[in-house]
């Protein structure tokens, strides 16, 4: 009986956390269509921790944290990570060339079956800091509330806001938040289920020569096919598509965003337009997205973020100063409505432009005038789109429903990976 | 039959009424998301995935947090299930069968609505975590919005009835089913019925942007068994929404519980589409169109509903 129970258990789909490295994050998402496989937000409802590529050496302890947070029985796949990959796990390690799917079924039938150890804590079992407080229940200060038992601060009554005291709530998110990119970290103060306070404390994933070797980048310094580079360009939409879906609940649409964004070719805008349309019946639109009152509406527009600052009616893009775009009558598209819904408007708008640019586009290439407009804005030497928008992301979410804030964040299409790559040719 | 064998075979009625109801929301909401999302439907596996994850879940060791709630951790699910089944017994399933009838039946189903604030609350709070509680607090915000247009449009249900006891809301349903004599009910018992399982739009606690809200935390048997809760609430508000608006077991040919069963799975299966076809809705714009809308057109249903009978 517990054997043919245990072999029902091993034909579940494996539920996988993952941790996206340097370089890793559209691989990862990939696995999202694969059968046999379920990625998870939360590492409480995973068996398998899949430690994809190389992690920045400061994640090293949130990482250890995340495989403790796994239920037992558990086990790691480290693929494509050197031998450092989360350190001190007895984990599957496999290459960069691996099927890290047929690794993760092994590994979890084996677990399942009882054929494979469950991996034991990583870290000690303690408390994250000396007792502090002065009461039984970890309250710390006066009353209820207030004080930081144990090192963390506890909830305590903010400001009036509407006529309510509501209790203000310290939330660190990330570095492995599944609807923030891997390695961003935020320091939130939330009341209700407002953010009244947001902080950036870490925007590190760690550095990878595949980030380096983007279309974009390296169009900074080599002229790039403007085919290849639009169908970049429309394939990154895609892929930020399936995110943003999936964060307003949208899973199966998200899945065709993605399928989508793996297999479309130079002239397909009408399927990127079919899928615009099946997400605009999704009343996404209507009713999921924030508006973005002026103030924001003028940060974003000023900061060159592509089609977020094309989306707030600012009409800029590097490809206008490129005799090579020009010659295929190339036009931004701006200014197509308010709120987060124009930015998601602009991007499937983008991704069907650039499709029909990419089929027109012969064997033109791009002309190196030291920037570049990345699917997420302009790029140059050690200036990336990504390092704009974290320094307006607290001025952005401040005063936003929780909601509204990770749907502000999501729009903006962080890309730490493209981050690290222009911080590199930098240095270089 | 002795009470207490009687007190088992009703229990085990419910529960085996909820399982089944429960298994075919998972098997209807994975064939609704692979059509959805342009894949291949797979009839086998889908049906045999909901086993397989719950033989995956009871192998599956549990997990604490930092000084949680542990009793309040264990409750919640049970709580919710258990509110489910309440709602269950009044069901009527042929002329002259239900497990219960009270003449105020209405107003036990109501109060099992109203109390899975307090199960979802109770899960939110319990594990000590930031993203449950946001959870948990979510819901709070909602809950007041759905349960009075829930309430309202149940209401009217009772008029041409002249009875709180469901089993006399469907019997008044013989001739003239309640979703034609009053249209507006049923879409908005649809819509605060979503909200009461929390589920596709209205998933507010437990959403994607709080990777997971309210079970965020939890693990194994434990998560597994407040998303069967979860399923069965929605059962339970399907097969209530079928007596109540589509005339229960009223109908040609078949017996009346094929007929009660049908229409259930008419309502499963929309809201196994809405799952994947709405997008989740900003608890700002919700709670004002549940003020500003709902409840008036609720208020109306009823006014129009009590006209007819004058």
């Amino acid at each position: 009986m517990t054997s043919v129970f245990r072999r029902m258990a091993a034909a579940a789909d494996a539920p996988v956390f993952a941790l996206a490295g340097a370089g890793m994050r559209w691989a990862v998402q990939d696995l999202r269509l694969a059968d046999g496989v379920t990625l998870v937000d939360s590492p409480r409802s995973a068996s398998i921790l899949l430690v994809a590529g190389e992690l920045d050496p400061r994640l090293g302890e949130a990482a250890a944290r995340v495989h403790d947070s796994l239920p037992h029985p558990r086990a790691t796949v480290v693929w494509a990570s050197g031998p450092d990959g989360l350190a001190g796990a007895d984990a599957e390690r496999i290459g960069h060339d691996a099927d890290p799917v047929a690794a993760a079924r092994a590994v979890f039938r084996d677990l399942v079956l009882g054929r494979r150890q469950s991996e034991p804590d990583l870290l000690p079992d303690m408390d994250p800091a000396p007792w502090r407080g002065v009461g039984p229940y970890g309250q710390g200060g006066s009353g209820m509330t207030g004080g930081t038992p144990y090192g963390r601060p506890m909830a305590e009554l903010g400001p009036d806001r509407d006529g309510l005291r509501l209790d203000v709530l310290p939330t660190r998110l990330g570095p492995f938040f599944a609807p923030l990119p891997a390695g961003l970290e935020l320091d939130l103060r939330v009341a209700g289920d407002v953010v009244v306070e947001a902080r950036v404390t870490g925007s590190e994933v760690g550095t990878s020569e595949a980030a380096g070797r983007s279309t974009f980048v390296r169009a900074l310094t080599q002229p790039q096919s403007i085919a290849d580079l639009e169908l970049s360009r429309a394939r990154a939409h895609l892929r930020w598509a399936a995110e943003a879906l999936r964060l307003q609940g949208l899973r199966a649409i998200s899945l065709r965003a993605l399928e989508l964004a793996r297999t479309v070719a130079p002239g397909d805008s009408a399927a990127v337009g079919r899928l615009a349309t099946a997400v605009q019946r999704t009343g996404v639109y209507r009713w999921s997205l924030p508006n973005v009152d002026d103030r924001r509406r003028s940060l974003l527009a000023d900061a060159r973020l592509g089609p977020v600052s094309r989306a707030c009616g600012r009409a800029e893009d590097e490809r206008l100063a490129d005799p090579a775009y020009i010659a295929l009558g190339f036009a931004p598209i701006a200014d197509v409505g308010d709120g987060v819904a124009a930015v998601w408007r602009a991007r499937f708008g983008e991704a069907s432009q650039s499709l029909d640019l990419a089929s027109r586009a012969g064997s033109a290439v791009t002309t190196v005038t030291g920037t570049t407009e990345s699917p997420r804005g302009r790029i140059a030497l050690g200036d990336a789109p990504t390092a704009r928008a974290l320094e307006l992301v607290p001025a952005l979410v401040e005063g936003l429903e929780w909601g509204d804030a990770l749907a502000t964040i999501a729009a903006l299409d962080l890309d730490l990976d493209e981050l690290a790559a222009l911080a590199g040719v930098t240095a270089a | 039959m002795s009470p207490l064998l009687d007190v088992i075979a009703a229990a085990a009625a419910v529960a085996g009424l909820l399982a089944v109801g429960a298994l075919a929301l998972a098997i209807g909401d994975g064939v609704a998301g692979a059509a959805v999302a342009g894949r291949p439907i797979r009839v086998l596996p889908l049906i045999a995935a909901p086993f397989a994850r719950a033989a995956l879940a009871a192998r599956t060791g549990s997990t604490t947090t930092e000084r949680p709630d542990g009793a309040g951790r264990a409750v919640a699910p049970a709580l919710l299930a258990g509110l489910a089944a309440l709602a269950m017994v009044l069901l009527p399933l042929a002329p002259g069968v239900a497990l219960a009838d009270p003449d105020t039946g209405f107003v036990v189903y109501s109060a099992a609505v109203a109390f899975v604030m307090i199960a979802v609350f109770l899960h939110g709070w319990s594990p000590n975590s930031t993203l449950p509680l946001h959870g948990a607090y979510r819901f709070g915000a909602v809950a007041l919005s759905f349960q009075i247009p829930f309430l309202l449009a149940m209401l009217a249900t009772a008029l041409p009835a002249q009875s709180l006891s469901i089993v006399r809301i469907v019997e008044a349903q013989a001739s003239l089913w309640n979703v034609v004599r009053e249209p507006l009910g049923l879409p908005i018992y649809l819509v605060v019925g979503l909200a009461v399982g929390f589920w596709g739009p209205l998933n507010l606690p437990d959403g994607d942007d709080l990777a997971g809200g309210t079970s965020a935390e939890d693990a194994g048997l434990a998560r597994w068994l407040w998303q069967v809760a979860r399923l069965s609430m929605l059962v339970a508000v399907a097969a209530l929404g079928a007596a109540a608006f589509l005339g229960g077991y009223f109908g040609p040919i078949l017996p009346g519980p094929v007929w009660v069963a049908v229409k259930t799975g008419l309502l499963l299966a929309a809201m196994a589409a809405a799952q994947h076809l709405l997008a989740r809705v900003r608890i700002e714009r919700f709670v004002g169109v549940a003020w500003v809308l709902l409840v008036p057109l609720a208020l109306l249903n009823v006014f129009v509903s009590g006209a007819f009978l004058l």
